[in-house]
Protein backbone atom coordinates (compact mmCIF):
# COMPACT_ATOMS: atom_id res chain seq x y z
CA UNK A 1 0.00 0.00 0.00
CA UNK A 2 2.91 2.68 0.90
CA UNK A 3 4.95 1.92 -1.98
CA UNK A 4 1.58 2.39 -4.15
CA UNK A 5 0.85 5.85 -2.21
CA UNK A 6 4.51 6.73 -2.82
CA UNK A 7 4.78 6.13 -6.62
CA UNK A 8 1.74 7.53 -6.77
CA UNK A 9 3.77 10.59 -5.36
CA UNK A 10 6.62 10.94 -7.67
CA UNK A 11 3.85 10.69 -10.87
CA UNK A 12 2.37 13.39 -9.43
CA UNK A 13 5.40 15.39 -8.73
CA UNK A 14 7.26 14.85 -12.18
CA UNK A 15 3.28 15.79 -13.49
CA UNK A 16 3.45 19.10 -11.75
CA UNK A 17 7.01 19.60 -12.70
CA UNK A 18 6.46 18.74 -16.53
CA UNK A 19 3.43 21.18 -16.07
CA UNK A 20 5.39 24.05 -14.56
CA UNK A 21 8.01 23.87 -17.37
CA UNK A 22 5.86 23.89 -20.05
CA UNK A 23 3.76 26.75 -19.09
CA UNK A 24 6.71 28.67 -17.77
CA UNK A 25 8.36 28.54 -21.61
CA UNK A 26 4.84 29.43 -23.05
CA UNK A 27 4.38 32.04 -20.49
CA UNK A 28 7.87 33.63 -21.90
CA UNK A 29 7.15 32.89 -25.36
CA UNK A 30 4.10 35.32 -24.70
CA UNK A 31 5.56 38.15 -23.51
CA UNK A 32 7.97 37.99 -26.56
CA UNK A 33 5.08 38.34 -28.68
CA UNK A 34 3.40 41.06 -26.96
CA UNK A 35 6.65 42.86 -26.23
CA UNK A 36 7.14 43.05 -29.46
CA UNK A 37 3.71 43.75 -30.90
CA UNK A 38 4.30 46.86 -27.88
CA UNK A 39 7.58 48.19 -31.24
CA UNK A 40 5.11 47.95 -34.09
CA UNK A 41 2.35 49.48 -32.38
CA UNK A 42 4.50 52.58 -31.75
CA UNK A 43 6.69 52.23 -35.02
CA UNK A 44 3.32 52.08 -36.86
CA UNK A 45 2.70 55.81 -34.24
CA UNK A 46 5.76 57.13 -35.59
CA UNK A 47 4.41 56.26 -39.60
CA UNK A 48 1.29 58.02 -38.71
CA UNK A 49 3.23 61.11 -37.81
CA UNK A 50 5.24 61.37 -40.40
CA UNK A 51 3.30 63.11 -43.19
CA UNK A 52 1.45 65.69 -40.69
CA UNK A 53 5.79 66.10 -40.16
CA UNK A 54 6.17 66.65 -44.23
CA UNK A 55 3.75 68.69 -45.11
CA UNK A 56 4.88 71.02 -41.98
CA UNK A 57 8.35 70.79 -42.94
CA UNK A 58 8.00 71.67 -46.49
CA UNK A 59 5.63 74.94 -45.71
CA UNK A 60 8.74 76.40 -44.26
CA UNK A 61 11.71 75.23 -46.13
CA UNK A 62 10.30 73.12 -49.21
CA UNK A 63 13.54 73.39 -50.90
CA UNK A 64 15.44 70.48 -48.08
CA UNK A 65 13.71 67.88 -50.76
CA UNK A 66 16.83 65.60 -50.01
CA UNK A 67 16.22 64.88 -46.52
CA UNK A 68 12.29 65.20 -47.17
CA UNK A 69 12.73 62.63 -49.96
CA UNK A 70 14.61 59.99 -47.56
CA UNK A 71 12.10 60.29 -44.92
CA UNK A 72 8.99 59.88 -47.08
CA UNK A 73 11.34 56.86 -48.53
CA UNK A 74 12.29 55.44 -45.23
CA UNK A 75 8.38 55.39 -44.33
CA UNK A 76 7.12 53.58 -47.20
CA UNK A 77 10.23 50.98 -46.76
CA UNK A 78 9.39 50.82 -42.54
CA UNK A 79 5.42 49.87 -43.94
CA UNK A 80 6.66 47.14 -46.15
CA UNK A 81 8.64 45.57 -43.70
CA UNK A 82 8.09 41.91 -41.65
CA UNK A 83 9.32 40.04 -39.29
CA UNK A 84 12.23 41.05 -36.47
CA UNK A 85 15.39 41.47 -38.56
CA UNK A 86 13.17 43.41 -41.58
CA UNK A 87 10.87 45.72 -39.24
CA UNK A 88 14.14 46.27 -37.10
CA UNK A 89 16.24 47.36 -40.41
CA UNK A 90 13.83 50.00 -41.76
CA UNK A 91 13.27 51.41 -38.26
CA UNK A 92 16.92 52.37 -38.22
CA UNK A 93 16.59 53.76 -41.57
CA UNK A 94 13.39 55.94 -40.65
CA UNK A 95 15.53 56.76 -37.38
CA UNK A 96 18.28 58.22 -39.10
CA UNK A 97 16.66 60.05 -41.76
CA UNK A 98 14.15 61.84 -39.02
CA UNK A 99 17.37 62.81 -37.77
CA UNK A 100 18.90 64.48 -40.61
CA UNK A 101 15.50 66.04 -41.54
CA UNK A 102 15.17 67.71 -37.41
CA UNK A 103 18.98 68.59 -38.04
CA UNK A 104 18.17 70.80 -40.98
CA UNK A 105 15.14 71.86 -39.60
CA UNK A 106 17.63 73.87 -37.17
CA UNK A 107 18.45 76.33 -39.83
CA UNK A 108 14.56 77.67 -39.85
CA UNK A 109 13.68 79.77 -37.02
CA UNK A 110 10.19 80.39 -38.14
CA UNK A 111 9.29 76.17 -38.55
CA UNK A 112 11.12 76.12 -35.24
CA UNK A 113 8.62 78.74 -33.69
CA UNK A 114 5.65 77.03 -35.51
CA UNK A 115 3.34 75.52 -32.59
CA UNK A 116 2.02 72.56 -34.95
CA UNK A 117 6.39 71.99 -35.42
CA UNK A 118 6.85 72.48 -31.70
CA UNK A 119 3.75 69.98 -30.57
CA UNK A 120 4.55 67.42 -33.23
CA UNK A 121 8.51 67.33 -31.75
CA UNK A 122 7.14 66.54 -28.77
CA UNK A 123 5.50 63.87 -30.06
CA UNK A 124 8.45 62.48 -32.21
CA UNK A 125 10.39 63.17 -29.40
CA UNK A 126 8.34 60.70 -27.25
CA UNK A 127 7.20 58.17 -29.85
CA UNK A 128 10.46 57.66 -30.56
CA UNK A 129 11.43 57.05 -26.88
CA UNK A 130 8.37 54.68 -26.56
CA UNK A 131 10.56 52.93 -29.67
CA UNK A 132 13.76 52.63 -27.72
CA UNK A 133 11.89 51.37 -24.68
CA UNK A 134 9.71 49.10 -26.72
CA UNK A 135 12.91 47.52 -28.13
CA UNK A 136 14.80 47.57 -24.95
CA UNK A 137 11.68 45.52 -23.48
CA UNK A 138 11.41 43.19 -26.04
CA UNK A 139 15.40 42.22 -26.06
CA UNK A 140 14.91 41.72 -21.95
CA UNK A 141 12.28 39.44 -22.51
CA UNK A 142 14.05 37.81 -25.50
CA UNK A 143 16.95 37.55 -22.95
CA UNK A 144 14.95 35.28 -20.57
CA UNK A 145 12.87 33.39 -22.97
CA UNK A 146 15.92 32.68 -24.93
CA UNK A 147 17.72 31.47 -21.34
CA UNK A 148 14.91 29.15 -20.60
CA UNK A 149 15.17 27.72 -24.07
CA UNK A 150 18.70 26.43 -23.82
CA UNK A 151 19.16 25.84 -20.97
CA UNK A 152 18.39 22.81 -18.87
CA UNK A 153 15.70 21.79 -17.86
CA UNK A 154 13.57 24.37 -19.92
CA UNK A 155 16.08 23.36 -23.11
CA UNK A 156 14.05 19.50 -22.66
CA UNK A 157 10.47 20.66 -23.38
CA UNK A 158 10.61 23.14 -25.76
CA UNK A 159 9.56 20.31 -28.23
CA UNK A 160 6.96 19.86 -26.26
CA UNK A 161 5.60 23.05 -26.11
CA UNK A 162 6.63 23.44 -29.83
CA UNK A 163 8.89 26.98 -28.87
CA UNK A 164 12.19 27.77 -30.12
CA UNK A 165 14.68 31.03 -29.34
CA UNK A 166 13.65 34.19 -30.23
CA UNK A 167 15.71 36.69 -32.55
CA UNK A 168 16.83 39.89 -30.93
CA UNK A 169 15.93 43.32 -32.30
CA UNK A 170 18.95 44.57 -33.45
CA UNK A 171 18.69 47.93 -34.86
CA UNK A 172 21.97 48.80 -37.24
CA UNK A 173 22.08 52.55 -36.13
CA UNK A 174 24.55 52.54 -33.57
CA UNK A 175 22.92 55.91 -31.88
CA UNK A 176 19.92 54.04 -31.42
CA UNK A 177 21.11 51.60 -29.30
CA UNK A 178 22.48 53.92 -26.51
CA UNK A 179 19.91 54.90 -23.76
CA UNK A 180 17.03 56.74 -25.14
CA UNK A 181 18.00 60.94 -25.24
CA UNK A 182 14.87 63.11 -25.17
CA UNK A 183 16.84 65.62 -27.63
CA UNK A 184 16.02 64.68 -31.06
CA UNK B 1 13.18 39.96 -5.86
CA UNK B 2 9.62 40.53 -6.63
CA UNK B 3 8.72 37.49 -5.24
CA UNK B 4 10.35 38.22 -1.97
CA UNK B 5 8.55 41.61 -1.86
CA UNK B 6 5.46 39.99 -2.35
CA UNK B 7 5.86 37.79 0.89
CA UNK B 8 6.91 40.61 2.84
CA UNK B 9 3.59 42.70 1.67
CA UNK B 10 2.12 39.68 3.11
CA UNK B 11 3.96 39.66 5.90
CA UNK B 12 3.27 43.27 6.61
CA UNK B 13 -0.51 43.22 6.24
CA UNK B 14 -0.84 40.08 8.67
CA UNK B 15 1.04 42.13 11.38
CA UNK B 16 -0.85 44.88 10.80
CA UNK B 17 -4.24 43.03 11.17
CA UNK B 18 -2.91 41.70 14.24
CA UNK B 19 -2.27 44.70 15.73
CA UNK B 20 -5.53 46.45 15.31
CA UNK B 21 -7.48 42.64 16.18
CA UNK B 22 -4.78 43.23 19.54
CA UNK B 23 -6.01 46.73 19.98
CA UNK B 24 -9.66 45.77 19.58
CA UNK B 25 -9.39 43.43 21.95
CA UNK B 26 -7.40 45.26 24.78
CA UNK B 27 -10.36 47.82 24.29
CA UNK B 28 -12.53 44.88 24.98
CA UNK B 29 -11.33 44.04 28.23
CA UNK B 30 -11.16 47.45 29.43
CA UNK B 31 -14.41 48.03 28.59
CA UNK B 32 -15.21 44.78 30.58
CA UNK B 33 -16.04 41.96 28.08
CA UNK B 34 -14.60 38.58 28.71
CA UNK B 35 -11.37 37.99 26.54
CA UNK B 36 -13.04 34.91 24.32
CA UNK B 37 -15.79 37.04 23.56
CA UNK B 38 -14.82 39.87 22.23
CA UNK B 39 -11.48 37.93 19.70
CA UNK B 40 -13.53 37.26 16.97
CA UNK B 41 -15.43 40.58 17.16
CA UNK B 42 -12.05 42.03 16.85
CA UNK B 43 -10.17 40.21 14.38
CA UNK B 44 -14.01 40.75 11.96
CA UNK B 45 -13.06 44.54 12.89
CA UNK B 46 -9.20 44.50 11.87
CA UNK B 47 -9.92 42.14 8.64
CA UNK B 48 -12.53 44.57 7.55
CA UNK B 49 -10.35 47.43 8.01
CA UNK B 50 -7.21 46.10 6.71
CA UNK B 51 -9.46 44.77 3.40
CA UNK B 52 -11.12 48.65 3.44
CA UNK B 53 -7.59 50.31 2.86
CA UNK B 54 -6.50 47.65 0.72
CA UNK B 55 -9.18 48.21 -1.47
CA UNK B 56 -9.47 51.93 -1.63
CA UNK B 57 -6.44 52.99 -1.26
CA UNK B 58 -6.55 54.46 -4.50
CA UNK B 59 -9.35 56.41 -4.17
CA UNK B 60 -8.80 57.49 -0.73
CA UNK B 61 -5.38 58.64 -1.71
CA UNK B 62 -6.27 60.94 -4.77
CA UNK B 63 -9.10 62.71 -2.53
CA UNK B 64 -6.85 63.40 0.32
CA UNK B 65 -4.60 65.14 -1.17
CA UNK B 66 -7.02 66.62 -4.30
CA UNK B 67 -5.23 65.13 -7.32
CA UNK B 68 -7.25 65.43 -10.62
CA UNK B 69 -6.75 62.99 -12.91
CA UNK B 70 -6.14 63.59 -16.23
CA UNK B 71 -5.91 62.28 -20.08
CA UNK B 72 -3.71 62.92 -22.68
CA UNK B 73 -5.42 66.00 -24.34
CA UNK B 74 -4.61 67.51 -20.77
CA UNK B 75 -0.38 67.33 -20.62
CA UNK B 76 0.44 65.79 -23.42
CA UNK B 77 4.05 65.77 -22.58
CA UNK B 78 3.41 64.43 -19.22
CA UNK B 79 1.58 62.02 -20.64
CA UNK B 80 4.21 60.59 -22.72
CA UNK B 81 6.42 60.70 -20.65
CA UNK B 82 4.71 58.22 -18.58
CA UNK B 83 3.86 55.98 -20.82
CA UNK B 84 7.26 55.98 -22.30
CA UNK B 85 8.35 54.60 -18.89
CA UNK B 86 5.30 52.20 -18.50
CA UNK B 87 6.56 50.60 -22.14
CA UNK B 88 9.60 49.96 -20.68
CA UNK B 89 8.52 48.64 -17.35
CA UNK B 90 5.89 46.25 -19.41
CA UNK B 91 3.36 47.29 -17.30
CA UNK B 92 -0.26 48.72 -17.90
CA UNK B 93 -0.72 52.07 -18.32
CA UNK B 94 -1.40 54.10 -14.56
CA UNK B 95 -3.97 56.99 -14.49
CA UNK B 96 -2.25 60.08 -14.28
CA UNK B 97 -2.93 62.54 -12.06
CA UNK B 98 -2.55 66.37 -10.77
CA UNK B 99 -1.80 68.07 -7.52
CA UNK B 100 -2.58 71.83 -7.86
CA UNK B 101 0.70 72.56 -4.96
CA UNK B 102 3.59 74.99 -5.73
CA UNK B 103 5.96 71.78 -3.81
CA UNK B 104 7.83 69.97 -6.20
CA UNK B 105 6.47 66.53 -5.20
CA UNK B 106 4.85 63.20 -6.75
CA UNK B 107 3.60 60.01 -5.85
CA UNK B 108 2.68 56.95 -6.84
CA UNK B 109 -0.81 54.58 -5.09
CA UNK B 110 -2.90 51.63 -5.94
CA UNK B 111 -3.69 48.44 -4.81
CA UNK B 112 -2.34 46.84 -8.10
CA UNK B 113 -0.69 47.49 -11.09
CA UNK B 114 -3.92 47.52 -12.94
CA UNK B 115 -5.76 50.13 -10.49
CA UNK B 116 -2.13 52.27 -9.76
CA UNK B 117 -2.48 56.27 -9.95
CA UNK B 118 0.85 58.27 -10.38
CA UNK B 119 0.42 62.09 -9.47
CA UNK B 120 2.76 64.87 -9.99
CA UNK B 121 2.51 68.01 -8.55
CA UNK B 122 1.81 71.61 -10.73
CA UNK B 123 5.38 72.39 -8.71
CA UNK B 124 7.34 69.67 -9.70
CA UNK B 125 6.20 70.58 -13.52
CA UNK B 126 7.31 73.44 -13.15
CA UNK B 127 11.02 73.07 -11.67
CA UNK B 128 11.97 69.70 -13.72
CA UNK B 129 12.90 69.09 -17.64
CA UNK B 130 11.48 66.25 -19.58
CA UNK B 131 14.45 64.17 -18.73
CA UNK B 132 14.20 64.47 -14.75
CA UNK B 133 10.35 64.02 -15.24
CA UNK B 134 10.82 60.78 -17.20
CA UNK B 135 13.15 59.64 -14.14
CA UNK B 136 10.56 60.86 -11.25
CA UNK B 137 8.18 58.79 -13.45
CA UNK B 138 10.39 55.69 -13.40
CA UNK B 139 10.63 55.78 -9.83
CA UNK B 140 7.10 56.17 -9.02
CA UNK B 141 6.08 53.02 -11.66
CA UNK B 142 8.96 51.14 -9.81
CA UNK B 143 6.78 51.46 -6.76
CA UNK B 144 3.80 49.94 -8.46
CA UNK B 145 6.03 47.44 -9.66
CA UNK B 146 7.23 46.64 -6.89
CA UNK B 147 3.68 46.72 -4.65
CA UNK B 148 4.75 49.48 -2.37
CA UNK B 149 1.91 51.73 -2.75
CA UNK B 150 -0.44 49.13 -1.79
CA UNK B 151 1.98 48.15 1.31
CA UNK B 152 2.31 51.72 2.63
CA UNK B 153 -1.14 52.78 1.89
CA UNK B 154 -2.29 49.68 3.80
CA UNK B 155 0.47 50.24 6.77
CA UNK B 156 -0.43 54.07 7.02
CA UNK B 157 -4.42 53.55 6.75
CA UNK B 158 -4.50 51.05 9.24
CA UNK B 159 -1.60 52.51 11.69
CA UNK B 160 -3.60 55.70 11.62
CA UNK B 161 -7.48 53.54 12.59
CA UNK B 162 -5.20 52.31 15.19
CA UNK B 163 -3.58 55.51 16.94
CA UNK B 164 -7.56 56.94 16.66
CA UNK B 165 -8.67 54.07 18.00
CA UNK B 166 -6.36 54.15 21.40
CA UNK B 167 -6.51 57.96 21.87
CA UNK B 168 -10.83 57.46 21.66
CA UNK B 169 -10.34 54.69 24.41
CA UNK B 170 -7.41 56.46 26.34
CA UNK B 171 -10.17 59.54 26.50
CA UNK B 172 -12.59 57.10 27.85
CA UNK B 173 -10.68 56.12 29.95
CA UNK B 174 -9.82 59.77 31.76
CA UNK B 175 -12.99 60.71 31.84
CA UNK B 176 -14.09 57.72 33.55
CA UNK B 177 -16.11 56.02 30.46
CA UNK B 178 -16.35 52.47 29.65
CA UNK B 179 -18.33 49.53 31.42
CA UNK B 180 -17.21 50.01 35.04
CA UNK B 181 -20.23 48.98 36.79
CA UNK B 182 -20.94 45.43 35.26
CA UNK B 183 -17.53 44.93 35.08
CA UNK B 184 -16.18 41.65 35.77
CA UNK B 185 -13.10 40.44 33.98
CA UNK B 186 -11.98 43.79 33.98
CA UNK B 187 -11.76 44.60 37.86
CA UNK B 188 -8.43 42.05 37.64
CA UNK B 189 -5.63 44.95 38.36
CA UNK B 190 -2.53 43.23 35.84
CA UNK B 191 -5.63 42.93 33.13
CA UNK B 192 -6.16 46.23 32.99
CA UNK B 193 -2.82 47.69 33.11
CA UNK B 194 -2.02 45.14 30.34
CA UNK B 195 -4.87 46.51 28.24
CA UNK B 196 -3.71 50.10 28.91
CA UNK B 197 0.24 49.24 28.26
CA UNK B 198 -1.23 47.54 24.49
CA UNK B 199 -3.33 50.74 24.36
CA UNK B 200 -0.38 52.87 24.53
CA UNK B 201 2.11 50.55 22.55
CA UNK B 202 0.02 49.89 19.74
CA UNK B 203 0.06 53.02 17.78
CA UNK B 204 3.96 53.59 18.47
CA UNK B 205 3.99 49.83 16.95
CA UNK B 206 1.47 51.00 14.01
CA UNK B 207 4.51 53.99 13.54
CA UNK B 208 7.58 51.81 13.79
CA UNK B 209 6.04 49.23 10.83
CA UNK B 210 4.81 52.48 9.04
CA UNK B 211 8.66 54.01 9.13
CA UNK B 212 10.05 50.20 8.04
CA UNK B 213 7.98 50.13 4.81
CA UNK B 214 8.82 53.48 3.27
CA UNK B 215 12.84 53.18 4.52
CA UNK B 216 13.83 50.27 2.41
CA UNK B 217 11.64 50.84 0.10
CA UNK B 218 12.99 54.42 -1.82
CA UNK B 219 16.51 53.15 -2.52
CA UNK B 220 14.92 49.73 -4.23
CA UNK B 221 12.77 51.76 -6.08
CA UNK B 222 15.57 53.72 -7.54
CA UNK B 223 17.45 51.08 -9.08
CA UNK B 224 14.22 49.75 -10.22
CA UNK B 225 13.37 52.66 -11.96
CA UNK B 226 17.18 53.09 -13.75
CA UNK B 227 16.30 49.92 -14.78
CA UNK B 228 13.28 50.79 -16.83
CA UNK B 229 14.83 54.05 -18.39
CA UNK B 230 18.74 53.17 -18.65
CA UNK B 231 19.43 56.90 -17.47
CA UNK B 232 20.94 57.05 -14.00
CA UNK B 233 21.70 60.80 -14.74
CA UNK B 234 17.34 61.59 -14.89
CA UNK B 235 16.27 60.63 -11.64
CA UNK B 236 20.08 61.74 -10.17
CA UNK B 237 19.30 65.64 -11.22
CA UNK B 238 15.91 65.30 -10.16
CA UNK B 239 16.39 64.76 -6.56
CA UNK B 240 19.39 67.13 -6.84
CA UNK B 241 16.67 69.55 -7.58
CA UNK B 242 14.09 68.41 -5.01
CA UNK B 243 17.20 68.58 -2.50
CA UNK B 244 18.25 72.11 -3.47
CA UNK B 245 14.38 73.09 -3.41
CA UNK B 246 13.81 71.34 0.09
CA UNK B 247 13.65 74.61 2.38
CA UNK B 248 11.32 76.46 -0.04
CA UNK B 249 9.13 73.46 0.25
CA UNK B 250 8.79 73.25 3.50
CA UNK B 251 7.95 77.08 4.39
CA UNK B 252 4.93 76.35 1.58
CA UNK B 253 3.40 73.49 2.86
CA UNK B 254 3.23 74.27 6.15
CA UNK B 255 -0.17 75.19 6.25
CA UNK B 256 -1.29 71.81 4.24
CA UNK B 257 0.92 69.71 6.57
CA UNK B 258 -0.64 70.38 9.73
CA UNK B 259 -4.16 69.30 8.30
CA UNK B 260 -1.81 65.75 6.86
CA UNK B 261 -0.38 65.19 9.93
CA UNK B 262 -3.62 65.18 11.85
CA UNK B 263 -5.32 63.47 9.65
CA UNK B 264 -5.09 59.57 10.15
CA UNK B 265 -4.58 58.98 6.55
CA UNK B 266 -1.06 61.35 6.68
CA UNK B 267 0.69 62.37 3.48
CA UNK B 268 3.23 59.37 3.88
CA UNK B 269 0.48 57.09 3.06
CA UNK B 270 1.45 57.66 -0.64
CA UNK B 271 4.83 56.83 -1.61
CA UNK B 272 6.51 60.13 -1.92
CA UNK B 273 9.61 60.86 -3.46
CA UNK B 274 10.46 63.72 -0.92
CA UNK B 275 10.92 62.99 2.55
CA UNK B 276 11.89 60.28 2.41
CA UNK B 277 14.43 58.04 4.88
CA UNK B 278 17.07 57.35 3.40
CA UNK B 279 18.64 60.66 2.50
CA UNK B 280 18.74 62.60 -0.60
CA UNK B 281 22.38 63.40 -1.09
CA UNK B 282 22.74 58.95 -0.14
CA UNK B 283 20.48 58.36 -3.24
CA UNK B 284 22.18 60.83 -5.31
CA UNK B 285 24.95 58.77 -4.65
CA UNK B 286 24.41 55.81 -5.76
CA UNK B 287 22.75 56.76 -9.00
CA UNK B 288 25.91 58.74 -9.40
CA UNK B 289 27.90 55.32 -9.16
CA UNK B 290 25.22 53.96 -11.59
CA UNK B 291 26.14 56.46 -14.24
CA UNK B 292 29.79 55.74 -13.57
CA UNK B 293 29.39 52.38 -16.04
CA UNK B 294 28.93 49.86 -12.76
CA UNK B 295 25.41 49.31 -14.14
CA UNK B 296 24.75 45.63 -14.60
CA UNK B 297 21.26 44.45 -15.87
Amino acid sequence: MGTYIAIAAVIVLVALFVVGQYNGLIRLNNVVSEAFAQIEVQLRRRTDLIPNLVETVKGYAAHEKDALERVIAARSAATAAHGVPDVAAADGQLTQALRGLLAVSEAYPDLKASANFIALQEELASTENKVAFARQYYNDSVRSFNTKCQTIPGSLFTGLAKVSARPFYEVEDPEARNAPKVQF
Amino acid sequence: MQAHNRRKTVLLLAAMTSLVAIVVWAAGLYAGYTTVGILPIAVGIALIGTWGSYYSSDKLVLAMTGARVIDESDAPQLYNLVHEVVIASGMPMPKVAIVEDRAPNAFATGRDPEHAVIAFTTGILQVMDREQLQGVAAHEMAHVANRDTLVSAVAATTAGAIALLSDLLMRMMWFGGGRRDNREGGSNPILLIASLLVLILAPIAAMLLRSAVSRSRESLADATGVQFTRNPAGLRRALETLAADSTVVNQRSTAVAHVWIESPLDSSMSSKLFATHPPLEERIANLRALENGQFDN
